[in-house]
C-alpha cells in the first residue's frame, strides 16, 4: 500500500444478477488528489465510487480508509460525502435546513451549525438564500446546495457521482472551475465521476480510464493525453485516427503502405499493431514526396481550427488545422516520429 | 425485500387478508349447511345459488345500472374534464373541482340519504316520476361515478402537449377535426379508466344502492345486503367464491396483458440503441 | 381549445344530485314533520352522544391500527422491485374488489360462536371465547375492510422517495433510526393524512358491519341514521339532523388533519 494512499482498493468484484460488473480493480487514491474515474456508461465507475461511499460491498476484495479495513462499513459512519448524481436534495427541508442536516445528526451545537452552514454558502456563493426551498431553485443552484450540504461536514474524502450532468454547457463550464476552486481551498480528496473526457482531463490531478469493469489506464491528465496505453483510451480521450500497422523492428511501424520512424520499441517483430495519430498531429504538406496523400472530403469551421476529412486508399483521416484547405484539393500530410503512438491490439470486441 | 423480518412480516398481513376468503371459499363446497365443520365435498349449493331467482334478478339489475351509468357517467364526465380544462375564471373552476370532491370525500351514507331526501322530495311535493327504482339507481349511481371519470380524464388533458393541436391544425386539420384525430386519442386511455372504475363502483356499490332502491329493484350489494342481515346462507359462499375466481381471473389477465406490453417497450427500447 | 361550455351538463347535473340534496339534508334537520322551523331534532342529537363517542373511538382505534400495520408494509413494498410491488399491489387490491359485506360475513362466520375458530379451539381443548357481538370485533371489521385504503395511498407516496435522498441521509451520518426520523417520515406524511382520512370516514359513518360483527347493542351513527330512514325508528327529520353532526365532525376531522399538513408544506415553502 502507498504510504500517501487514502483510500485503497484492492482485488475489488462486484457482481449484479450475476454479472461482473467489477473486475478485481486496484486502486491506490491519494491525500488531497483530485481523482476522476472517467468511462462511458456502464464501465464500473459510478459503482466503485459506491463501493468508497459504502452503499455497495464488493463480493471480493478489501477497501482500505487510511489504512484500516472497512468492508461492511454502513455509510454513515464512514467520513466521506458524497454529491449525488440528481443531488438528492430533501424536498421537505429548506436550502439551510438541507446543508445543516448533517452537522445535526452530528449533534453539533447550534451556533457552531450555523458558522459552518454560513461558510458553506459563502464557499459555493450561495449567501442569502438559506429560507429558500429547493423546488424554488435553478439546477445549477441546487448542484451548490448539493456540494455545500456534503462539504459542511468537512469530509476527508468527497465524493461527486457526475455533479455536472444534469447542467447546460455554458454552467457546466463555470461549475467546472468553481469544483477545481473549492478543492483547492478545502484541501481535501476529490473523487469524481464523469462521462466527459473534457471535464476529466480540466480538472483532474489523476484520471482512471474504465471500460467493462475494468481500470484500462492511471495517469495524469497529460499522460493519458498523449501516451494512451490503447487504442480505446486514444479513441476515448479526444478524437484519434487509429489505422492498422504492422511493426517491423524498434522505431519502425508500417502503416498506409509506407514504412515510418517511430520512437516504441519493445514488440515482437512483425507484430500487428494500433497506430494512433492526433488529429492536430497531421501536418498538411505538399502532395510531391508526401508519404500520404488524399483528397480533402469535407470541411468543417469548429471555431479554433477547421476540423479536414481527408480521404486516402483504405482510411478516412481527420486533421485539425487552423489554414482553410478547399474540398477536393489533393493534399499531402507528414507526421513526426514523436506523434506517432503504437499500441498493442485490443482483444476482439465481440 | 432482502431481509426475513420483511418478508415474514408482508406474509402475515397477506394471511389476515386472505384467510377469510379462504375459508369463505373452502365452506362454499361444504355438504352441510354449517360454517365451521365440514361434511364433505358437495355443489350444492351452486346449484341452488343458480336456481335462486331474488339473485338472478339482482344480477340483471346490477348489470343494467351499471353498464347505464357508467356509461352516462363516461360521457358526462368527459365532456366535464373538457370543460373544466379550458376553463378560464380559477374560481369557477375550484368551485366546480370543490363539489366533484364532495361525492368522494363526503361519506356515503349521507349521500344516500341525502339522494333519497331528493327523489321523495321531487315526487311527492313536486310529482316527478322518480318512485324508487332502476331509474334514480342510475341517477344515484352516475352521481358519485362522474367524478371518478373526471378525476381520470384531467390529468391526460393536462400533459397534452398544447402544440399538438396547433400542429394538427397548421396541418390542414380544422378544429373539430383535430379534437378528434389528436385530443381524443390522447385522453383515451384516462376516459377507459375512467369507465372501468365507474363500472366497478357501481356493480360494488351497496350502501348509496341501499337507500335509494326498492324490493324489486334491487342489486346484487343490496340482495347480499338483506341475506346476511336476515339470516345466513351458504349460498352467498358459494356468490363470493364465484366474485373472487372472476376477479382474480381479471387481475391476472390485465396484470399479463401490461407486462407483455412492457416487456415489448423494452425490446423496442433495446433495438434502438 | 374552446370547451368551456362542455362541462354546463355535469354542472347542472351536479347542483340537483348533490348540492340541493344536501341542503334538503340541513332543510330536513331544522324542520319538524309538518315542515316548521325547530331545533329540536338538533337537541333531540344530542341523547344520542353515546353512540356516537362510541363510534368515534372505534373509528380511532382502527384507524391507528390500520397506520400502524400499514405503514411497514407500505415501505417494505416500496422498496421490493418492480415485479414485486406489482404483485404485491394487486394482492392488497384483490379482496377490495369483492363487495365489503361478503368480506364481512366471512369474518362472521370465523368469529360466530359456532365458528371456525371456536370449533378449532373446543377441538384442541380450549374453552370457546365469545368473539362476535364484541367492540372488538367490529374495529377488526373495519380494519378488514379499509385496510388497503391505508396502505395504498402510503405506498404511492412512498415509491416517490427516491433511494438517492435515503442515500445521502445515511451519508451524511444519519443512523437507521433518524433516516427514518427526519426523512422518510416527514417526506410521507401527506400518504398519511391521506390514509388516515380514507381509513377514519368510512370507519367513523359504517352502518352494516357494526350491525353484522357488533350485533344490537353496539350501534353506530350509521346504524342510527339507517334505523331513522329505513328502519323502525322512522323519522327522516331526525335522520337528517344525525347526518349534519356526522358531516360536521368529519369536516373538523379534516381540517384539523390538513392543518397538519399546511404547516409541514409552509416549513418547506414559505420561511
Amino acid at each position: 500500500m502507498s504510504e500517501n494512499a487514502i483510500i485503497s482498493l484492492r482485488n475489488i468484484s462486484v457482481d449484479f444478477d450475476d454479472e461482473r460488473v467489477l473486475k478485481s480493480i486496484n486502486l491506490d487514491i491519494m491525500d488531497k488528489e483530485f481523482i476522476t474515474f472517467l468511462g462511458p456508461s456502464g464501465c464500473g465507475k459510478t459503482t466503485t465510487l459506491r463501493i468508497i461511499g459504502g452503499f455497495v460491498d464488493p463480493c471480493e476484495g478489501d477497501v482500505f480508509f487510511e489504512g484500516k479495513r472497512i468492508n461492511g462499513l454502513p455509510p454513515h459512519k464512514r467520513h466521506v460525502n458524497t454529491v449525488f448524481q440528481r443531488y438528492a436534495l430533501f424536498p421537505h427541508l429548506n436550502v439551510y435546513e438541507n446543508i445543516e442536516f448533517g452537522l445535526k445528526i452530528s449533534k453539533l451545537p447550534e451556533r457552531e451549525r450555523r458558522q459552518r452552514v454560513m461558510e458553506a454558502l459563502e464557499l459555493v456563493n450561495l449567501k442569502g438564500y438559506e429560507r429558500r426551498g429547493i423546488h424554488q431553485l435553478s439546477g445549477g443552484q441546487q448542484q451548490r446546495v448539493a456540494i455545500a450540504r456534503a462539504i459542511v461536514n468537512q469530509p476527508k474524502v468527497l465524493l461527486l457521482d457526475e455533479p455536472l450532468g444534469a447542467l447546460d454547457l455554458k454552467l457546466r463550464k463555470d461549475m467546472q472551475v468553481e469544483l477545481k476552486r473549492i478543492q483547492q481551498s478545502l484541501e481535501i480528496t476529490f473523487i469524481y465521476v464523469t462521462h466527459d473526457q473534457e471535464e476529466a482531463l480540466t480538472m483532474s490531478d489523476r484520471v482512471v480510464v474504465m471500460k467493462d469493469g475494468n481500470i484500462l489506464q492511471i495517469g495524469t491528465p497529460q499522460d493519458i493525453y498523449n501516451e494512451p496505453t490503447n487504442a480505446f483510451v486514444a479513441d476515448f480521450i479526444g478524437e484519434s485516427n487509429i489505422i492498422d500497422g504492422i511493426m517491423h523492428k524498434d522505431f519502425q511501424v508500417e502503416f498506409a503502405n509506407d514504412f515510418f520512424e517511430c520512437v516504441d520499441k519493445g514488440f515482437t517483430p512483425m507484430e500487428r499493431v494500433q497506430v494512433v495519430i492526433r488529429p492536430e498531429d497531421l501536418k498538411i504538406v505538399s502532395p510531391e514526396g508526401a508519404k500520404i496523400t488524399g483528397v480533402v472530403e469535407s470541411v468543417i469551421f469548429k471555431g479554433v481550427h477547421y476540423e479536414i476529412m481527408v480521404e486516402t486508399l483504405g482510411y478516412r483521416w481527420m486533421i485539425h488545422n487552423t489554414q482553410y484547405v478547399e474540398p477536393g484539393t489533393l493534399i499531402g500530410m507528414s507526421v513526426t516520429p514523436e506523434d506517432i503512438h503504437i499500441m498493442h491490439r485490443m482483444e476482439e470486441e465481440p | 425485500m432482502k431481509k426475513w423480518y420483511a418478508k415474514t412480516y408482508v406474509s402475515l398481513v397477506m394471511i389476515f387478508l386472505y384467510v377469510p376468503i379462504a375459508v369463505l371459499i373452502l365452506f362454499s363446497f361444504n355438504a352441510s349447511k354449517s360454517r365451521a365443520v365440514w361434511a364433505g365435498f358437495s355443489l350444492k349449493w351452486y346449484r341452488e345459488l343458480f336456481h335462486n331467482e331474488l339473485i338472478l334478478t339482482s344480477l340483471y339489475n346490477t348489470m343494467v345500472v351499471a353498464l347505464v351509468a357508467s356509461v352516462v357517467a363516461t360521457i358526462l364526465g368527459t365532456a366535464a374534464a373538457l370543460g373544466i380544462y379550458s376553463m378560464k375564471r380559477k374560481w369557477f373552476r375550484s368551485a366546480i373541482m370543490n363539489v366533484t370532491y364532495m361525492p368522494i370525500t363526503n361519506p356515503e351514507i349521507v349521500m344516500g340519504v341525502s339522494l333519497l331526501l331528493l327523489f321523495v322530495f321531487m315526487s311527492e311535493k313536486m310529482h316527478l316520476p322518480l318512485e324508487l327504482g332502476l331509474g334514480t339507481l342510475i341517477i344515484a349511481h352516475v352521481t358519485f361515478c362522474t367524478p371518478y371519470v373526471i378525476l381520470n380524464v384531467l390529468p391526460k388533458l393536462r400533459q397534452i402537449d398544447k402544440f399538438i393541436y396547433e400542429a394538427a391544425m397548421d396541418l390542414g386539420c380544422s378544429p373539430t377535426q383535430a379534437f378528434l384525430k389528436v385530443i381524443i386519442p390522447e385522453i383515451a386511455p384516462g376516459v377507459f379508466a375512467g369507465f372501468i372504475m365507474a363500472l366497478t363502483y357501481s356493480v360494488d356499490d351497496f350502501i348509496i344502492s341501499y337507500f335509494v332502491s326498492s324490493a324489486s329493484s334491487a342489486t346484487l350489494p343490496v340482495t347480499i345486503g338483506a341475506m346476511v342481515r336476515k339470516r345466513i346462507s351458504p349460498e352467498i359462499n358459494a356468490l363470493s367464491a364465484i366474485v373472487f375466481v372472476v376477479v382474480l381471473a381479471v387481475l391476472l389477465i390485465y396484470n399479463f396483458i401490461s407486462i407483455r406490453h412492457e416487456k415489448q417497450i423494452q425490446k423496442g427500447g433495446g433495438s434502438f440503441r | 381549445m374552446k370547451f368551456r361550455y362542455a362541462s354546463a351538463p355535469y354542472v347542472v347535473w351536479s347542483v340537483i344530485f348533490v348540492v340541493v340534496p344536501l341542503f334538503l339534508v340541513v332543510g330536513f334537520a331544522f324542520t319538524d314533520s309538518s315542515g316548521q322551523f325547530t331545533l329540536d331534532n338538533i337537541s333531540k342529537v344530542t341523547t344520542y352522544t353515546a353512540v356516537f363517542m362510541r363510534s368515534i373511538w372505534l373509528s380511532v382505534i382502527a384507524t391507528v391500527i390500520c397506520l400502524l400495520v400499514g405503514y411497514p408494509l407500505a415501505f417494505i413494498m416500496s422498496r421490493c422491485l418492480p415485479s414485486g410491488q406489482r404483485t404485491l399491489t394487486m394482492l392488497i387490491m384483490l379482496p377490495m374488489w369483492i363487495n365489503f359485506l361478503l368480506r364481512t360475513y366471512a369474518w362472521m362466520t370465523i368469529l360466530e360462536h359456532n365458528g371456525i375458530l371456536n370449533t378449532i379451539l373446543t377441538t384442541l381443548g380450549f374453552q370457546p371465547l365469545n368473539m362476535i357481538n364484541t367492540q372488538g370485533a367490529v374495529v377488526l371489521g373495519m380494519i378488514y375492510n379499509y385496510l388497503p385504503f391505508m396502505i395504498l395511498p402510503l405506498y404511492s407516496i412512498m415509491t416517490k422517495i427516491s433511494g438517492s435522498v435515503i442515500e445521502a441521509a445515511q451519508d451524511l451520518g444519519a443512523n437507521p433510526f433518524l433516516v427514518f426520523a427526519r426523512v422518510i417520515l416527514p417526506l410521507s406524511m401527506p400518504g398519511v393524512t391521506t390514509g388516515i382520512t380514507m381509513v377514519f370516514v368510512p370507519s367513523v359513518s359504517t352502518f352494516i358491519i357494526s350491525r353484522m360483527l357488533g350485533g344490537g347493542s353496539n350501534m353506530m351513527i350509521g346504524d342510527l341514521i339507517d334505523a331513522q330512514f329505513l328502519g323502525n325508528a322512522y323519522n327522516p327529520n331526525l335522520g337528517a339532523a344525525i347526518s349534519l353532526v356526522l358531516m360536521v365532525i368529519i369536516l373538523l376531522f379534516m381540517s384539523i388533519l390538513n392543518q397538519f399538513e399546511d404547516s409541514e408544506e409552509k416549513e418547506g415553502m414559505m420561511i
